[in-house]
């Protein structure tokens, strides 16, 4: 039991955190939701940086490292509310990595390492919500390989990523498969996010699409938990810089002749805010260290860190926005964009209300980290 | 980083849930699990079995009689106890007292004072709170006047725990009235048996006689029971509340608890109610997140890397989650849990109960439990130093 980190950890969280004050400047960040809410430009250099291959092994040219990595990596983006979804690309790692056949790993691992290929998983359907049992898209064997229809919803970056996982039912069973964008059949229509960000809604009408693995499920539910600890560590950093941005105002606003800091009611909010955020952390922490668990511990961990991760940002962003005043509810300052991404990451890969029913499904009779 | 425990970690448990699941009474763990009454003989002749292992102490130095254990295994060793059912270590002796003892008093007070804390021996209450000094505690009044070799104590506390039983009182005591309030304030420890002390129990809203009144009419103290320097008494009390700071949180008992709630559920036919059991799977999300703070705080206490100031935090969390599993416990009783029938509490009683027997003392530990938010610094004082770490 030991939750410091190594120095090498602590190097890697310096490297990102200089990019993101000195390379992802608000002013940036503005330029790229204006432009659309993707920076391929942006996401060359988070590669350049050498994290694109940070899940994936080093035999496909990427650094082999680990879930207390990707947190700390995580964390970071978050805290300068980074709009390129590097979350994606853990996923697509961990995916291909654990599931894929080798020549298929041998084709894209590498390309993903570099940057060169972005790589995002196309799950959600309109009527499935947040399930991921419930998938419409079918695929058929075709002359060489599966033909694939679907329809995906909300797929992050879905119009600049060059490939996409995506579920689809042979008979009555998922199974995973990866569909390339300039594929026949593809089509993409792209959009801003509510965090400033892109998403593409994914048609794919008799597409030329390559099998992952036919344990479809089992390897949806691990990316998306994969995914979920991600964006645990992504809201930490997001609610970290959000207090510290709060708590600056606080200290330096002044009505009634004084700092507003000083007055016992919005002191207490801040304790409140503070509470919530260390237990953001602490259930970060946890959603990254049982991500290698045996699959039941760890769909029922990653489920308890998501609802944890959920409460805390809606409290911390709604009340961020609260103590900044009317000055909190403008696009001109930086606190509604941080309140938003929050109100983003909480809605994405299942709510709080989603995995409150995960949770209430999974209980034992034992209770506490280890049961 | 690692979530799991070490190997040696992992042995240590072993080695402590081995000793105290063969040593601590059936009787003792049955009144536990089921919120029975727990009377004087119930905890004391659990402190004793632990005295005489020498864990009483359980936090205790090599130097002084104690295991030497660090953070993580005194967190092991209290989770061990916990689960297996053991009464709480009634603190104000060996948890409280005791490092104050260590820290700040001569060779002759700790040669005095301690082997008797630490097998169990003498019950120690503590004299802190006021009928005026609640949360602003420099403020206490409660008078020692120094005559010679004897100092003359005059005064009141109140709020002390289980203060019927004590031999022993430490007490914060007014021996000036010069410069802050916090400056004229000394640390002695007085013997309850001396003449001028009275002690009138304060029955609490549950029934029970759980605090005390205590006074003092001229009571004459040896000055050599005074503990370090007159007048720096604030000094200690504080390092004495800097002590323990994960303890405060109880995520150990609250983990027991929450398995009970769920046996509790399950019996009254409320488990499979999806309202219902959403709040239990909210509150077993507030467990595992307050016990993750916990470790978090273990680990930097143990590796000394990071220094993690949320001590506050966890006394407002643990309390809170206290609170909440009672509630919920009563709840999932319903009307059972109205009737009040002092008796029924008590284990063995051969009454009618109404209701399953398991639901007669849910309102009283709910009533009982409103306390844990208001002592050991309210909730809204732990809120003003959360604040000021944050804020400045």
């Amino acid at each position: 039991m030991d939750f410091d980190f190594s120095d090498d950890q602590a190097s890697l969280r310096d490297a990102v955190r200089k990019w993101v004050d000195k390379g992802y400047t608000f002013e940036r960040r503005r330029g790229t939701v204006k432009a659309g809410g993707f920076s391929r430009e942006a996401y060359g250099e988070i590669a350049e940086l050498g994290l694109c291959g940070l899940y994936v092994p080093e035999a496909h040219d990427g650094l082999g490292m680990g879930p207390v990595e990707g947190m700390v990596v995580m964390e970071e983006l978050g805290r300068g509310i980074v709009l390129e979804p590097f979350a994606q690309t853990l996923i697509a790692s961990a995916v291909l990595g654990g599931y894929a056949p080798a020549a298929v790993q041998a084709a894209w691992l590498p390309k993903i390492a570099s940057g060169e290929a972005l790589v995002v998983l196309a799950h959600t359907e309109r009527k499935a919500r947040y399930r991921l049992d419930m998938c419409e898209a079918k695929a058929t064997q075709a002359s060489a390989g599966y033909a694939l229809t679907a329809s995906k919803s909300v797929v992050p970056a879905g119009d600049a990523a060059d490939a996409f996982i995506v579920p689809a039912r042979i008979g009555d069973k998922i199974a995973l498969f990866l569909v390339e964008r300039t594929a026949a059949g593809v089509t993409t229509r792209g959009y801003g996010t509510q965090d400033g960000g892109r998403a593409a809604e994914l048609t794919c009408a008799n597409s030329p699409a390559t099998l992952l693995t036919t344990e479809g499920l089992t390897a949806l539910e691990h990316a998306v938990d994969v995914g979920i600890a991600a964006l645990c560590a992504e809201a930490v950093g997001v609610m970290d810089k959000t207090l510290d941005v709060t708590v600056e105002y606080l200290n330096t606003r002044k009505q009634f002749g004084v700092a507003i800091a000083t007055f016992q009611a919005l002191r207490h909010r801040v304790a409140d805010m503070k509470m919530q955020l260390e237990l953001a952390r602490s259930m970060s922490y946890y959603a990254s260290l049982k991500l290698n668990a045996p699959t039941e511990e760890r769909r029922r961990a990653l489920a308890r860190a998501k609802y944890q991760l959920g409460q805390s940002m809606r409290f911390v962003g709604q009340q961020a926005v609260q103590l900044h005043g009317g000055i909190g509810v403008t696009d001109e300052y930086i606190v509604s964009h941080y309140f938003k991404k929050l109100t983003q990451l909480e809605m994405t890969l299942g709510d709080s209300l989603h995995h409150l029913g995960e949770v209430s499904a999974r209980m034992q009779d034992t209770a506490g980290v280890f049961a | 980083m690692d979530l799991a425990f070490t190997p040696e970690e992992q042995a240590f448990r072993e080695e402590i849930r081995a000793w105290v699941r063969s040593h601590l009474p059936a009787d003792i763990s049955q009144k536990v699990f089921n919120a029975q009454r727990l009377g004087r003989d119930d905890m004391q002749r659990w402190a004793k079995i632990l005295g005489k292992k020498g864990w009483l102490g359980w936090g205790w130095p090599k130097e002084f009689g104690g295991p030497g254990w660090n953070a993580v295994q005194k967190h092991l060793f209290e989770e061990e106890c916990a689960l297996a059912g053991s009464p709480r270590v009634v603190p104000f002796g060996p948890v409280m007292v005791a490092p104050v003892i260590m820290a700040f008093g001569n060779a002759e007070q700790q040669q005095r004072f301690l082997p008797g804390i630490a097998s169990g021996e003498v019950w120690w209450s503590q004299g802190y709170s006021e009928p005026g000094s609640g949360s602003d505690l420099a403020s206490v009044k409660c008078k020692a006047e120094r005559r010679g070799d004897k100092y003359i104590v005059n005064g009141q506390k109140t709020w002390t725990t289980l203060g019927q039983y004590g031999e022993w009182i430490f007490c914060l005591v007014r021996t000036s009235n010069e410069g802050k309030p916090q400056t004229g304030i000394s640390f002695l420890l007085i013997d309850m048996k001396s003449p001028g002390v009275s002690v009138r129990p304060i029955v609490l809203m549950d029934g029970e006689p759980e605090v005390n009144e205590v006074w003092f009419d001229n009571v004459e103290v040896p000055a050599h029971n005074l503990i370090g320097e007159e007048n720096k008494g604030w000094t200690y009390a504080k390092h004495l509340l800097s002590h323990e700071r994960t303890n405060i949180a109880d995520v150990n008992r609250a983990k027991r608890e929450l398995e009970r709630l769920k046996r509790i559920a399950k019996a009254e036919g409320v488990y499979d109610d999806q309202r219902f059991r959403d709040e239990v799977a909210k509150l077993e999300v507030d467990v595992v997140a307050l016990e993750m703070l916990v470790l978090r705080v273990l680990s930097a206490e143990k590796s000394g890397k990071q220094s993690l100031d949320i001590a506050g935090l966890l006394k407002i969390r643990g309390s809170e989650i206290q609170q909440r599993y009672t509630e919920l416990m009563m709840l999932a009783a319903g009307p059972s849990s109205l009737p009040f029938i002092y008796e029924a509490m008590e284990a063995g009683w051969q009454g009618d109960h109404v209701g399953p027997a398991h639901c007669a003392p849910l309102a009283a530990n709910y009533f009982n439990m409103r306390k844990t938010t208001i002592y050991g610094g309210s909730n809204e004082v732990q809120r003003n130093i959360v604040s000021q770490v944050v804020l400045g």
